[in-house]
This record gives C-alpha cells, sequence and structure tokens, in this order.
C-alpha cells in the first residue's frame, strides 16, 4: 500500500500558504524539508512544560530534560539500526563530518597519508578534509565519476592504496541524486584497512539505511533534511573507532573530571565517555526532541514506503519531462539507481532565471551550484535548477511543475 | 496558451521589466573584438553568471567601441548590453563618474532585489576595465580612488573564477 499524501500534508502547516498567488510547490527538499504540526508542538511543549539543562542537576525538571534527550538518542539510533552510545548530536550533517575531520583526522593522519573522496561531494565532505590535509599533510584524492555520474568504481579501487586512511563519500549526490553502491564500497574499503565515512544527509531521510548491514564506520545526516528542525544533526561513530579519537570542542559535559593540581598550578582532565565526550556545551535539547518526532513520523509511515512513493514521483517527473524539449536532465534515469532529485537546465536559459520564473508561479526550486561546484566542472555546466521531492509532494504538482517548465521553455 | 497568457491568468508580475526581455533577447554590442585595448572579466560564484567586456580605447581617452560576452540570465545579459549602450563614446573619466549600478539597475527598468547584483558586476568590471586601461600606461589619473570601490570589490573577488570559468 502506498502512502496518503494528501493526509500528510494535512499535517504540514505551511501549505496553506499561498506564494506568488499560488499555491506553495515546494521542490527544494534536498535543501531542507518542511515540518509537520508533530514536530513543531513537541519543540512548543519541551519549551514549555520540560525546558531545563539535561545532565547537569538533581532536581525533576532537569531529570525529565535528560531523559527526553537520551529517548531522542534512542530513537534516532534505532532508526539506522546503531546503538545509542554510537549516536553523537552535532549541529548537522557538516558539523558531523568536521567532528571526524578534526578529532579523528587531526590525531591519526600524517603526512603522504591519504584521503579518499569524490568529485561528487558536497563542500561539507570537501572542505573539512582539505583544511585537515593542510595541517596534517595528508593528501586528498578526488575518485572520478562516470559519464552518468555514477562513481568510476575502477579508478576508485586504482585510488585506493595502503595510504588510503579513509575514504568520506555521499551515499546519495545532492545534484544528480545517484545513489552509490555502499555496501560495496564499504567492503573493498575494508578489505582495505581504511575507514569510511557515509554522508547521510541525502539517503537517511530518503531510504533504509542500516550502518550494519551497510558495515560503516561513521554516518553524517541532518534532522532538517528529515521533517526535523535545523540546527541538529547526528553522527554515527562505530564503537570501536571512538578509541582513536580525541576530543572535539571543549567545555562542558564532554569532561568527568576536572581535577585542580595546586601543585602544578593546572587542572588535570578526565574526559567523560563516548558520545557525551564529544558534546561539548549545552546540547540543542529542544532540537534533539524535535528530532526524534521527525523520526517518528517517518516511522509512522515507514520508510520503505517513504522510498517506494518518491521513487513513484520521480519515475512519473522524469517521464513528463521529456514532453519539455528543451529541457535537459543530468545524472541517471534509472530510478533504481537514483532518488528524488533531478537536476536540469533549459536550454538557452541560466538556471536562476529557470527558478526565479518558476517562483512566479508558486513553486520552490533551487538553482546554481548545490554547493558542489567541482561536479559542476567536471560535468562541464555553468549552473543547474535542481527539483527534489519528500513525501507530501503530489503528481499534481508534477503536472504544474511540467505546464510552467513548458512556459517557461517559451521565455 | 503563452507566459503572457498564463501571468494575466495568476495576475503574477513578470520578475523582469520589459526592457530586460527585450535585451536579453536581443543584446546589444554582443561578441568577442578583435584587438581591443582592454578586456575586463567578472564573474560571480554563488550563481556561476560571469561577463567579459572587450574596450577599443583612443588616444583622446575615448571608448570607441565596447562590446561584452555573457554567460548568465537575462538580468546579467541585459545589464551588459545597457552599459555598453550608455558608456558608448564617452570619454574614461565621464564614464568612470556616471556610471553606476543604481543607473544601470534605472536604466533596464528595475531588476528583482535577488539580481541587483548583475548590475554591480558590470559596472564592477568596467571600472576594473579602466583602471587597468591607466595601469597599463603607467599613468595614475587623480579622478581615480586609490582604494577600490565596491562594485571593483565584487567584480574583483570573483575573477579568479572568471578566468577558470572563460578557459572552458
Amino acid at each position: 500500500m502506498s502512502l496518503n499524501p494528501s493526509k500528510i500534508r494535512g499535517d504540514f502547516p505551511i501549505f496553506q500558504r499561498k506564494i506568488n498567488n499560488n499555491p506553495l510547490i515546494y521542490f527544494d527538499n534536498a535543501a531542507t524539508t518542511q515540518k509537520p504540526i508533530q514536530v513543531i508542538d513537541s519543540i512548543k511543549n519541551f519549551y514549555e512544560k520540560y525546558n531545563a539543562n539535561v545532565h547537569r542537576a538533581v532536581y525533576s525538571l532537569s531529570q525529565e530534560a535528560t531523559e527526553l534527550y537520551e529517548d531522542s538518542r534512542e530513537k534516532i539510533a534505532k532508526f539506522i539500526n546503531a546503538e545509542p552510545s554510537e549516536i553523537i548530536f552535532t549541529r548537522g550533517t557538516t558539523e558531523a563530518i568536521n567532528l571526524i575531520a578534526y578529532s579523528w583526522g587531526l590525531d591519526n593522519l600524517k603526512q603522504n597519508d591519504e584521503i579518499l573522496l569524490t568529485e561528487m561531494e558536497h563542500h561539507s565532505n570537501l572542505i573539512p578534509w582539505e583544511i585537515i590535509s593542510k595541517r596534517t599533510e595528508a593528501i586528498t584524492k578526488y575518485v572520478k565519476i562516470n559519464e552518468n555520474s555514477t562513481i568510476n568504481l575502477k579508478d576508485f579501487e586504482n585510488k585506493l592504496s595502503t595510504k588510503t586512511k579513509i575514504v568520506s563519500i555521499s551515499h546519495v549526490s545532492n545534484v544528480t541524486g545517484v545513489i552509490n553502491d555502499i555496501k560495496n564500497i564499504s567492503k573493498i574499503t575494508h578489505e582495505n584497512n581504511s575507514l569510511i565515512l557515509i554522508d547521510g544527509a541525502q539517503s537517511v531521510p530518503h531510504m533504509k539505511v542500516d550502518v550494519k548491514e551497510l558495515d560503516i564506520d561513521f554516518l553524517a545526516f541532518s534532522a532538517h533534511k528529515m521533517l526535523g528542525p535545523t540546527g541538529i544533526g547526528a553522527l554515527y561513530c562505530k564503537k570501536k573507532n571512538f578509541e582513536t579519537m580525541g576530543p572535539f570542542q571543549g567545555g562542558g559535559e564532554m569532561i568527568k573530571n576536572v581535577n585542580f593540581n595546586s601543585k602544578i598550578q593546572k587542572p588535570e582532565i578526565q574526559w567523560n565517555s563516548p558520545p557525551w565526550k564529544f558534546e561539548a556545551g549545552t546540547p540543542n535539547i529542544a532540537g534533539s526532541i524535535g528530532f526524534m518526532e521527525a523520526v517518528k513520523y517517518l516511522d509512522s509511515i515507514g520508510i520503505e514506503k517513504v522510498s517506494s512513493y518518491e521513487k513513484d514521483l520521480t519515475k512519473y517527473a522524469l517521464n513528463r519531462i521529456k514532453e519539455c524539449k528543451k529541457t535537459i536532465v543530468y545524472g541517471p534515469l534509472d530510478t533504481s539507481i537514483k532518488c528524488g532529485i533531478i537536476s536540469f537546465n533549459v536550454q538557452g536559459l541560466s538556471s536562476h532565471d529557470v527558478a526565479l520564473f518558476a517562483d512566479t508561479f508558486g513553486i520552490m526550486i533551487r538553482s546554481g551550484y548545490h554547493c558542489a561546484q567541482p561536479l559542476h566542472q567536471v560535468i562541464k555546466l555553468q549552473s543547474s535548477a535542481r527539483a527534489s521531492f519528500y513525501i507530501y509532494n503530489t503528481i499534481e504538482e508534477i503536472d504544474r511543475f511540467v505546464e510552467v517548465l513548458k512556459e517557461i521553455e517559451q521565455f | 496558451m503563452d507566459l503572457q497568457e498564463l501571468i494575466n491568468i495568476s495576475r503574477i508580475p513578470l520578475p523582469y521589466s520589459q526592457k530586460v526581455i527585450d535585451l536579453f533577447r536581443n543584446p546589444k554590442n554582443q561578441g568577442k573584438m578583435k584587438n581591443p585595448t582592454v578586456i575586463a572579466v567578472a564573474g560571480n560564484p554563488a550563481c556561476g553568471d560571469m561577463i567579459t567586456f572587450y574596450m577599443k580605447i583612443n588616444d583622446q581617452e575615448v571608448i570607441e567601441k565596447i562590446t561584452f560576452e555573457s554567460y548568465g540570465c537575462a538580468a546579467n545579459i541585459a545589464t551588459a548590453s545597457i552599459v555598453t549602450e550608455m558608456v558608448n563614446g564617452l570619454n574614461l573619466k565621464d564614464t568612470w563618474k556616471e556610471l553606476s549600478w543604481k543607473k544601470v539597475v534605472e536604466e533596464v527598468g528595475g531588476l528583482p532585489n535577488v539580481k541587483s547584483h548583475c548590475g554591480i558586476l558590470a559596472v564592477g568590471a568596467v571600472k576594473r576595465g579602466i583602471r587597468k586601461y591607466y595601469q597599463q600606461k603607467g599613468l595614475v589619473p587623480n579622478w581615480i580612488p586609490r582604494g577600490l570601490t565596491s562594485e571593483e570589490k565584487q567584480a574583483l573577488e570573483e575573477e579568479e573564477l572568471a578566468e577558470k570559468l572563460s578557459k572552458k
């Protein structure tokens, strides 16, 4: 049984809005998703009834807040088949990748070690490694992509060597929607005794991601791309890897004991155990509760249903876009290796003009590089427009989009 | 149903003025120039747009001919086109004084807010071209401010990318 988009839409207050006198059609889900009332209410409810700092005080309110915060960790862990102690809360995918780059990278990378990335990475899985490579003199290498924008496995195996300490790669490209075969890539990586980090920003919200089945070391993802609030995300970290990771940021919560030794006039510091060792300062408690509620919402639908519904939408959209003669779609058209992300251009028009015109009809699509400038250069594109779908989008919205796209082609 | 009809039905104003659309469809002075005195490039890494101006400047420091190439959006093409019309035949000093992005935006009948940077880019590129002309001659006219104008700065920031893209 497929999911019921009209029932789902009823949970999202934003769809009552009109944009430029048109009903809002939101097709920028790869950037961020809209929030259901359940998530919005959970945050409001927390501030109205439970607000207190966590892990700090003996009084009831703080105990309750702590319980909610840790419940959230548990819920999110279960969603990706991890242990709660393997989930570190971060500001989002970007901070999660930075955490690994700094706390694992600075301690474990040395001159001439290699970090293996790909040409399709989002800037957030590229810049942190470039920064760390400068500091440690480790070398970043980039795996080539094939003509259809999938990873060139041959080039991957060629570039993987005894020097490769970590492979960091996106599960799903935020430009082409290509789904990488992580299970296979992870197997090859581990046979090479390297670690593997997966940027799950575009996969975790849309498909079943099981860290045990994929057998990966690290997984980074954001709440706001899966119905949750902004400013919170998670880093999954396989337990055994904690041993190799120094602290990330310093502050409260990440320490167990700070004993000021008067003889040496310095504090003696004992780190907290993971995952708290990596959560300095007061965390985003309300955010974590919104995150938990978002996961509950997705669970109530079933992530497999989410996946198959999006595939149906994407298939339908790709098929209908064929009617738009001046529109070129990038990446594979085969939805067995592609998520609900469609990047395209209209011949003779800048992607920004396409997005600007779509906006006048109430349709929100992205334009530009989508934070993946290298990929655009590799596939020789100046920029592209992008439509990306989620559970509340409908066939009717795609029909309207295609109608508008045909008009834009006449510009 | 064409775009205009559709717009009439939904009563949405076009994001672009008629002038921008006309210039986008029929730009003036578009194309490369052989043996220009100065080439000025500006691009915007945030959106991927870029413009190149080619200027022929005579001994009286008058812009005899100016053309442009652009791979950008309609606003980018229209503002570049209008700039060539505005400064053609002017001497460099007057060009420097007369040309501002506000004037450019006015001349194209206004731009959506998100697009005013296109006007800034076009003006910045021409001003950088003028500065470059005097640098090549080893001259420092007193009417050119020492520090870069904000328009030049914006064009400068984006020069590196523009160079990369122009090689494609």
